[in-house]
């Protein structure tokens, strides 16, 4: 087998068979993002619109770099915004305007409510 | 959230700060599909009650009625997620779930090497070392080793079983009850059975 | 239903079944991973391909290829899971553990071959 086949027939996900050191007993409280990202995991695959095999398939797909670079339920939002634009149920566009007003929304919304508490 | 589905929540860590990249993806996401009219914001709402009603003081409870119970304890090995049913813990879709008795001879552990496979519907979400690359590795390799760094030693003569999940099948390991609590409530008994227990990284014990 | 529990003892006689409806399998039977390297997407991870394990039990019902279903496909001919039963000397050839130490792990009938 040679080296360039071996990134291929081996996901970068798959931790079978490997070498690691030691276990971090790490836990974090889930953040509301990270539990609305595995609510809509759950939704999506009642719907079969992204199932739980097409999700593991494509953080998969995601390749070593951004596997390695990305946490948890970042990988999965990722994928999710992937496999949308394969299935044409949204647009790289759709996707990239409406992540701007969510953002200026944001803003807004943090900008008064530091104005208020300046008030109160 | 608002009817309208806006969530205007902010990562608890990030306070005062503006969200991060992939909570405004997250919530842009969800915000179109539920535009475009293919999840309701109400379903989104509603998974999430699901998800914290389900934490490791319902699989303490599951296993502390499996001792007390050797009838329940029977049908919960024979049949996981039929038992749980009858005390109201519901499945997704096609999963089943295979109870593993830790015995004198057995004990069992959890792992996917694959992905995070875990008994969510029961424990709730994993830990993060149970997800993270060292558990996911050395689990099938070194069990004995991983175990000993939870400070679980398992005798020669005990045999490791490592369940790897690969398809709808999840785990849930029914740890031994601790001796000396034969006069011990169903409740005391769920109280010593931890998460940790249930992945078989530990034992139940009497604190 | 794991095991295959409620099934009938006597069937009636000269009912067809759709193809694959039986397990090829049954437990005890010793079997062997094949040795194939897909790409794409798969669920039979590397460190089982090619090794030889034990049925410790029949999965049912029949279920459709979950390697299928990572592209998108939810039907087709479903076959039957196996939890096969690995001894993790047979895995590891250095393993330091006890000869007695197992892997569990389920595999869909058509990674399987007769051993």
């Amino acid at each position: 087998m040679t080296q360039t086949e071996n990134l291929l027939q081996r996901l970068p996900t798959e931790m079978g068979g490997l070498d690691a050191g030691p276990i971090q007993r790490v836990e974090h409280e889930y953040a509301p993002w990270e539990k609305r990202c595995h609510a809509l995991a759950n939704v999506l695959d009642i719907h079969k619109i992204i199932s739980t095999e097409e999700k593991r398939r494509g953080v998969e797909s995601l390749g070593s770099e951004i596997d390695g670079a990305l946490t948890y339920y970042e990988r999965w939002i990722v994928a999710f915004a992937n496999i949308l634009f394969q299935k044409q149920l949204l647009t790289p566009g759709e996707l990239a305007q409406k992540m701007d007003q969510v953002e200026a929304r944001w803003s807004r919304d943090l900008q008064k409510e530091r104005t208020e508490r300046v008030r109160a | 959230m608002n009817p309208h589905g806006h969530d205007h929540a902010r990562s608890p860590d990030a306070g005062d700060a503006m969200p991060s990249y992939y909570e405004i993806m997250e919530t842009s996401v969800r915000e179109l599909l539920v535009e475009k009219q293919l999840i309701s914001a109400g379903e989104i709402r509603r998974m999430l009650e699901v998800m914290d009603s389900r934490t490791p003081a319902l699989g303490s409870k599951l296993v502390a009625r499996a001792w007390v119970d050797p009838e329940f304890r029977a049908r919960l090995l024979a049949n996981g997620r039929a038992a749980c049913e009858e005390l109201g813990i519901s499945f997704f879709e096609d999963t089943q779930l295979i109870v593993l008795e830790n015995t004198d001879k057995i004990h069992n552990l959890l792992v996917c090497t694959l992905c995070s496979c875990y008994p969510r519907e029961i424990l709730g979400l994993p830990p993060d070392w149970y997800k993270l690359k060292p558990y996911r590795v050395r689990a099938v390799k070194e069990p004995r080793a991983v175990l000993a760094e939870f400070g679980t030693v398992i005798p020669d003569d005990v045999e490791v079983r490592v369940n790897d999940s690969t398809a709808m099948v999840r785990y849930l390991v029914l740890p031994q009850r601790p001796p000396h609590t034969e006069n011990f409530s169903e409740e005391q008994l769920a109280s010593l059975v931890t998460r940790d227990a249930m992945i078989g990284v530990a034992r139940a014990t009497v604190p | 239903m794991s095991e295959g529990l409620g099934r009938a003892l006597k069937p009636l006689p000269n009912i067809v079944k759709a193809e694959r409806e039986d397990p090829l399998f049954k437990a005890g039977d010793n079997v062997k991973i094949a040795m194939r390297f897909p790409i794409g997407h798969f669920r039979v991870p590397n460190y089982i391909r090619g090794k030889r394990g034990r049925v410790e039990a029949v999965i049912e019902p029949p279920a459709v290829n979950n390697e299928d279903e990572g592209f998108g496909r939810n039907a087709g001919v479903k076959r039957h899971y196996y939890r096969l039963a690995i001894p993790l000397t047979e895995l590891w050839p250095k393993y330091g553990g006890s000869s007695n130490d197992g892997l569990r792990i389920e595999v869909f009938e058509t990674w399987l071959e007769r051993s």
